[in-house]
């Protein structure tokens, strides 16, 4: 089995990687039959898509998270961008401007923030975690200003937005296509490109990169301006599903989930391994374990710690199963 | 003659006597108490800490109390937390020692600011709760009475959901924060009216945190377990559009009643308009708003009660709204409100 662009062929690191990712897909198929043999209605060609459909934000963001870790570097700005983009563009519809154009004018918001960020990490060089974290607070804050509501609704008569929500490709909701879509173009971007060889290079050794030659700044800035537009497009998904977007988001937890899916996925935090297809499992696993739980009717709290437990499973296990030791341990967490 | 001089000397007397009466008329014109009341909110520092002042309730509470305090002269600061509950906590802790003479404080749940508000009392600052109720009592609740919500809520999926006709028992109930108060008192409500009614099922219990995508997904998983579903609750407007989008996607508009409660704003009429919606128990914030400035006013008035040696609660109207009465008043926007 030829691995997602690691790059390497040390066995080690390939234990590592599948054993993280075959422990995740164990746990969903696992879920999957208890679930299919258990609960009613689960195992229909409706909740399949349901669970899918669940997702496609989640983990349209975690792709784009995905791709930034691999180059060694956690984008915390990811869904401050993906609400303030889309509410600019609501904000500046309201004023006139044909909505398309303003989505095209969100966009381009997002790009600027994520160049900034860019710029900040690679040229600047304030480590990714303080240097997002501070620019999402930022990038927030403004929003809240500027807008003044947390929730802003898009026109009603859209078209294309009410297909982005509601319609269909082969019986497959747009917003499933989206998230695929998003996944196979970063997937091939990172396998088949010549940038995408150089993201895992930056990700694994940064100084060894730039020592050889590599535009690792760029690179770098690159990175941060694509994930801010996976978050923009993740902003439309949501807008497209549910008419509205709620600012109030950056508020919760989603940031975190998307870290989550990505790192339980097998992503190591401390880049140059893994690749999109560990994000898709992530994302499955939680899916399948939110859309059962659901179902079940289980309590908020006790939904929170089972999600909890079966995170904390899954991590222990590839802990058993992979001890750290030098080699694994030197490149550190961020 | 000296009946001449009587006459005149009455007739003097009497003019004295009415001019008089006059002027006492002039420096009577004042209307009663009005000075004392002008007096008594001149100067005087409210507080207000929200939730979050993102929400349409809360900006139409201050547009009202910010038109209200430049008529009177008293000032009104908002300290805005943001949905963040430790800042909230923070806020707090700085409005009690500066001292206000008046907070205003909308409850993020029951128990976090409970301590608080009772340290509050005990500094001698008066506190003013709005729609949002915390586990300490003080001076005044203006807002909700969400076990009432709570009923009238269930109460019309029941009136959808029982009986021969009904498409099925089956109905929702998509919560907001479990601990906050009007979700805990809800809860009561909905629980009197599933006991009246039997025969209603509550197939799914789940909070969306106040989060319409959230909301969105609940209700797509559920109609896939349950397609014959014939009722939702929930308890924000803004939040329940993900649930009408759920149930538009799956084509059941027609089955399906969703019921929830809002403060009034357009864009839940245009939720109704749109068919997200059914029914909204519309509480009108603006309303809700010129009740706690009367209780603002109250309060500044009486410096001589002791802060909680009274408690007073006032319960605002609820309309029913739906497709036919979703225009005027029942749909504020906020600018018509300034």
């Amino acid at each position: 089995m030829k691995l997602a662009g690691s790059g390497k062929s040390d066995g080690a690191r390939m234990g590592i990687k599948m054993s993280q990712e075959l422990v995740v897909v164990a746990i969903s198929v696992i879920l999957f039959l208890v679930f299919s043999a258990t609960l009613n209605n689960f195992l229909t060609q409706g909740n399949i898509i349901a669970i899918l459909k669940n997702v496609s934000i989640l983990g349209t963001l975690a792709v784009g998270m995905g791709f930034i870790v691999v180059g060694r570097g956690i984008d915390l700005t990811m869904v401050a961008v993906m609400v303030v983009g889309v509410a600019f563009s609501i904000w500046i519809s309201t004023w006139g401007v044909d909505f398309t154009l303003a989505v095209v004018c969100g966009a381009l918001l997002a790009a600027a923030i994520g160049l900034f960020t860019g710029i900040m990490v690679a040229i600047a060089e304030i480590p990714p975690i303080f240097a997002t974290l501070a620019i999402a607070s930022s990038v927030y804050g403004s929003g809240r200003i500027v807008f003044a509501s947390d929730v802003l609704y898009a026109p009603s008569n859209i078209a294309w937005l009410k297909f982005i929500g509601s319609g269909t490709i082969l019986g497959i909701p747009m917003v499933v296509v989206i998230f695929a879509a998003v996944a196979a173009l970063m997937g091939f971007f990172l396998r088949k490109t010549r940038f995408g060889r150089l993201v895992y290079a930056t990700g694994d050794n940064p100084n060894a990169a730039r020592t050889t030659g590599l535009p690792t700044r760029p690179i770098i800035v690159t990175q941060y301006v694509l994930s801010a537009l996976i978050a923009f497009t993740a902003g439309i998904i949501m807008l497209g599903l549910v008419t509205g977007i709620d600012t109030r988001l950056y508020n919760s937890s989603l940031i975190y989930d998307v870290l989550l899916v990505v790192v339980l996925g097998g992503i190591g935090l401390s880049g140059g391994q893994g690749g999109v297809r560990n994000v898709i499992v992530g994302t499955i696993l939680v899916g399948i374990l939110t859309n059962g739980m659901t179902i079940l009717n289980f309590s908020y709290t006790s939904q929170n710690l089972i999600k909890s437990v079966i995170l904390l499973g899954a991590l222990a296990i590839d802990a058993i199963i992979n001890p750290r030791d030098e080699q694994t341990s030197q490149s550190g967490d961020i | 003659m000296k009946l001449f001089k009587n006459c005149l000397f009455a007739g003097l007397t009497a003019l004295t006597l009415l001019s008089a009466a006059n002027v006492t008329t002039a420096q009577e014109t004042d209307q009663v108490g009005r000075a004392p009341y002008l007096e008594s909110l001149k100067g005087k520092k409210v507080i207000f800490v929200p939730i979050s002042q993102g929400m349409d309730l809360n900006q139409s509470w201050v547009v009202v109390w910010q038109r209200h305090a430049a008529r009177y002269g008293f000032s009104i600061e908002v300290r805005d937390p943001n949905g963040d509950t430790n800042a909230g906590i923070r806020a707090m802790q700085g409005a009690i020692a500066e001292k206000p003479d008046l907070i205003i404080v909308q409850n993020p749940d029951v128990q976090t600011y409970a301590r608080l508000l009772k340290q509050a009392q005990a500094a001698g600052i008066k506190v003013l709760q709005v729609n949002m109720q915390s586990a300490t009592q003080t001076d005044s609740y203006v807002g909700n009475d969400w076990i009432e919500m709570g009923r009238l809520e269930m109460g019309e999926l029941a009136k959808h959901c029982t009986g021969p006709n009904a498409v099925s028992h089956k109905v929702v109930w998509l919560a907001g924060v479990q601990t906050g108060a009007a979700n805990i008192y809800m809860r009561t409500g909905i629980d009197e009216v599933l006991k009246a009614n039997p025969e209603l099922q509550l197939v799914s219990d789940q909070p969306a945190d106040y989060m319409s995508e959230k909301a969105r997904q609940i209700t797509e998983t559920v109609l896939q377990q349950h397609p014959d579903l014939c009722g939702i609750m929930g308890i924000w407007d803004n939040a329940e559009v993900g649930a009408g989008a759920a149930v538009a996607a799956a084509g059941k508009q027609d089955q399906v009643t969703i019921v929830t409660n809002g403060a009034g704003s357009a864009t839940g009429c245009e939720s109704i308009k749109n068919g997200l919606l059914d029914v909204i128990f519309n509480f009108n914030s603006p309303i809700q708003a010129e009740i706690a400035a009367q209780q603002i006013s109250e309060l500044l008035q009486h410096p001589e009660r002791q802060a909680g040696s009274e408690k007073t609660i006032f319960f605002g109207p609820i309309t029913r709204v739906d497709k036919t009465n979703a225009t005027g008043r029942n749909c504020w926007k906020l600018d018509e409100l300034k």
